[in-house]
């Protein structure tokens, strides 16, 4: 018999994790920043709440990290869904109609009270949540029973997704004055309150995925359908389900990112998330092809690109040539994947080895 | 019987999706044409291509993209980038056929680029193109924040000039009627799809492409040129984005890095409905145009019907793209002999053309729905086919707010095509004038006082800061020109609805603003 094998803290180990690379990112981006941005780990304590700019990283990039979530799930099983940023603005149109219907009368109304609101909160959540989770079965059911390639089904959402979002709100754009609504995006508990709502939710799915043997379904399904049929999976159901969550996730991100707005506008609310979302995944390491995943990598993949942008907007690059930074990072993260680079990673590791011996 | 209605679709099933495009296309405008005095215009008809020219030139290079088993997301940016590009060049004096010449050559560069990323580094080619998209876009910011007017005697030609139909001119002639005409981004397309056509089914490289798309390692082993092949698939998308994004300039006459938004969705829903599939392999040039066709002719529809909003335009396509892909995956599945004997895809099937044909019944729901309003609706009711967006009154705006006024807010384009000045003055006299009426009407001043103590306390929103975020209004949309002066603090916002980087409460001013403005009777 082999004695075990002590190569949990190597080099090599450490590298060929899911989470390395990531976090070498994110940690190259805040290092970079420490050099060149005074003062950008300042954290300020106002009564009792921290600010500064790490908490408006983790802050601003909730709604992301929340549709990461889905999303990685949804691409393990090797599939992909571009809806998930009309879904968004669907979930924040039914929010926000249920809370201020004056725009089915056609007419924009001042509320001047911030209790003001038509539906109660329970509902109004409900009713976005429930929405999320319809625009996740319409996908889930063409994906997994009608077999249509995830990326076709999905584009029918996209595409008549924002349509259907501006036929609730009537096509205007609807004003949240509701106070507590208002908590989701922009309420405070030391720290940002949707920093919680991510939290939670992370915690929720990893449990899911990881305490019972639905991570492993998923993970079955996305490396091979077929022998996961033949081993007894419902590899349907499956399919159903992470499209179901994603969608639920979405509405989550939908309700974090109208609150912060306190406007829910069909036509901007989400607009392009779902790319954010998907290379938020890929640089968690997800192969696009589907296989083993990691909630936590993809969550930090989602913080890459919220400090880049937030270290830009500190430095004054514009806002719209921020994309050309996203580019360049996204550029770096294929290259450090590409096959050449990680075989240069490990004959790294091999020559070390060498060295000991 | 049916056993030969199903050998004829069968043996027909590749060209069946396409057929069904154009039919739809010619039957959805022969009803329209029924309903509405203005469509029988052929005018009317020549502007869906005039519309959607830059549609049409970008989809037939996605086609190429999409045969070949990829995706490219990187063409509104691009679009974008050659908009910014050549106006900002053309600003500079350059000679604009130096200035076409080097937009098309950046565009197959970009493209090449991409194309290399995914062919040696092996990323996929949604990941590597939509870093494209946004590099090209950032890079849209980094030559120009704002607009830039295109004023150069060469593009204006390429952009106005007339080309009469000569067949249609003599009849045009006959009856008295201004003669019918197409511009040259139309001209170009069809050329373009003329050579694609030629491309795609009479070359080696056509061949290729269908042969990559169907299945890429059986290519690589039958030893046809597969990365030199996809390279070019990628620079042809790239030089046909360039193009488009000329089309897209000569059409507005300027160049901003926020143009053409979701444009990229447009081009590859219409090459979906046009019948090719996503999975590669299969499909025809020719197909685009029809759903090219498809997207104009719902514009044209929903533009002539009036009482819809032009977001109808994302649901119907949304639909018809679900309808095609039902219909597709029935045909595609559909296989003579015992293949279709099988119960597992039997059944499949069978839930694909319920799901095909249950699309199809809303879309006749729908129709049922919409067809009293369009009776309803006078057929004499034609829209603007043009409607030229007039420039910000700046100075008339300036000018109320030297006269006292503390808000001056002047709204522009939109369906109608309005230009709207308000003034709000501080003892709550309101007024409004579209150029041609003008309308006042009394609030009480502590309404005013009110209105901009939220607007400063509430929302914090004036400091001395003009912020310009204007890009050019969509057919639907209004264009804001808003002043607010307040304690002699002035700020001054432009935008479009719908822009993306509005100043943070800059919806909850105009909101309340509103309310408080006299209501103008368009003018008769």
């Amino acid at each position: 018999m082999k004695p075990p094998q002590k190569k949990t803290f190597t080099w090599r180990a450490i590298t060929e994790s899911r989470i390395f690379l990531p976090v070498v990112l994110l940690l190259l981006v805040l290092l970079f920043d420490f050099l060149f941005i005074p003062g950008f780990f300042n954290i300020e304590n106002r009564d009792g709440d921290l600010y500064g700019s790490l908490i408006d990283i983790l802050r601003n990039g909730s709604a992301v990290s929340l549709l990461a979530i889905g999303m990685t799930l949804v691409i393990a099983t090797g599939g992909i869904d571009l809806s998930v940023g009309a879904v968004m603005a669907i979930a924040a149109s039914v929010a926000g109609i249920l809370m201020n219907p004056s725009a089915l009368r056609n007419e924009v109304f001042f509320v001047t009270d911030p209790m003001y609101t038509f539906a109660p909160l329970w509902i109004v959540i409900g009713a976005a949540l429930l929405a999320g989770i319809l625009c996740g079965l319409w996908n889930g059911m063409l994906v997994a029973f009608m077999k249509i390639q995830p990326m076709v089904a999905t584009l029918v959402l996209l595409t008549a997704g924002r349509g259907i979002a501006q036929l609730i709100t009537n096509g205007l754009r609807v004003q949240i004055t509701y106070r507590p609504f208002a908590l989701i995006g922009q309420g405070w508990f030391i720290l940002p309150f949707s920093l919680y709502i991510v939290v939670f939710m992370l915690i929720v799915t990893t449990l899911l995925t990881r305490k019972t043997a639905l991570g492993m379904f998923i993970e079955s399904v996305g490396i091979n359908v077929r022998s996961s049929y033949f081993s007894g999976i419902k590899e349907k159901y499956v399919r159903l389900i992470v499209y179901v969550f994603c969608g639920f996730c979405a509405a989550i991100a939908g309700l974090v990112a109208c609150s912060n707005v306190r406007t829910s506008d069909a036509n901007n609310i989400g607009l392009l998330f779902e790319l954010d979302a998907i290379l938020a995944v890929v640089i968690g390491g997800t192969s696009m092809n589907g296989g083993r995943f990691n909630l936590v990598a993809s969550i930090v993949g989602a913080l890459v690109m919220q400090a880049v942008t937030q270290s830009m907007y500190a430095i004054g690059v514009p806002a719209f040539a921020l994309q050309a930074i996203k580019a360049v990072v996204v550029i770096i993260v294929i290259l450090l994947f590409s096959e050449q680079v990680r075989g240069f990673f490990r004959s790294f590791g091999a020559q070390k080895k060498e060295v000991k011996s | 019987m049916m056993q030969r209605l199903s050998t004829f679709i069968s043996n027909n099933r590749k060209i069946i999706p396409m057929t069904t495009t154009a039919v739809l296309a010619v039957a959805a405008y022969l009803i329209g044409m029924a309903y509405f005095e203005g469509l029988r215009n052929p005018q009317v008809f020549l502007n869906v291509f005039r519309n959607t020219s830059y549609i049409l030139i970008s989809a037939i290079g996605m086609t190429f993209v999409i045969l070949s088993k990829g995706i490219d997301l990187s063409v509104s940016g691009v679009v974008a980038l050659t908009t910014v590009v050549s106006a900002a060049l053309l600003r500079d004096d350059w000679n604009p056929w130096a200035v076409i010449l080097l937009v098309l050559l950046i565009g197959m560069s970009l493209g090449l680029v991409m194309g290399c990323f995914i062919v040696y580094l092996k990323v996929q080619p949604f990941i590597a193109t939509l870093a494209g998209m946004w590099f090209a876009r950032g890079m849209c910011f980094f030559i120009s924040d704002n607009a830039i007017a295109i004023d150069n005697s060469t593009f204006k030609i390429l952009g106005q000039t007339q080309l009469l139909i000569p067949g249609l001119k003599e009849l045009a002639d006959k009856a008295g009627t201004p003669a019918p005409y197409i511009s040259i981004p139309v001209v170009v397309g069809f050329v373009l799809l003329a050579a694609a056509f030629y491309m795609a089914h009479y070359t080696r490289f056509g061949r290729n492409v269908y042969a990559i798309g169907g299945n890429q390692q059986s290519a690589r082993l039958m030893g046809l040129p597969v990365n030199r092949t996809l390279l070019m698939v990628y620079t042809f998308n790239g030089f046909c984005s360039a193009m488009a994004g000329l089309a897209f300039a000569l059409f507005v006459s300027s160049g901003h890095g926020l143009y053409a938004p979701g444009f990229e969705m447009d081009v590859i829903a219409s090459v979906v409905i046009g019948g090719t599939l996503l999975s590669g392999g299969s499909g025809y040039i020719l197909g685009t145009l029809f759903g090219v066709m498809v997207l104009g002719i719902t514009q044209v529809l929903i533009q002539f019907i009036g009482s819809l909003s032009s977001w109808w335009t994302k649901i119907v396509i949304g639909v018809l793209m679900l309808a095609f892909i039902g219909v597709q995956a029935v045909l595609a599945n559909r296989k003579t002999g015992e293949k279709a004997l099988d119960p597992q895809a039997a059944r499949l099937r069978r839930q694909r053309l319920a799901v095909g044909l249950g699309t199809a019944v809303v879309l006749v729901v729908l129709a049922i729905i919409f067809v009293p309003k369009l009776s309803s609706s006078s057929a004499g009711n034609t829209p603007e086919a043009e409607c030229v967006v007039v420039p910000f009154r700046k100075e008339d705006a300036a000018a109320l707010i030297a006269d006292g006024a503390v808000i001056a807010y002047n709204r522009i384009a939109g369906p109608n095509c309005v230009d709207e000045m308000y003034a709000i003055y501080p003892d709550g006299r309101v007024t409004g004038d579209n150029a041609v009426s003008q309308v006042k009407k009394q609030v009480t001043s502590a309404e005013v006082e009110l209105l901009m103590a939220t607007i400063s306390d509430e929302y914090g929103w004036y400091t001395n800061e003009i912020r310009d975020t204007y890009h050019h209004p969509c057919r639907q949309c209004y264009a804001h020109y808003l002043i607010v002066n307040r304690n002699g603090q002035e700020k001054g916002v432009t935008a479009v609805d719908g822009g993306v980087n509005m100043p943070p409460n800059y919806g909850f001013s105009l909101s309340i603003i509103r309310p408080l403005l006299p209501v103008i009777n368009p003018a008769p």
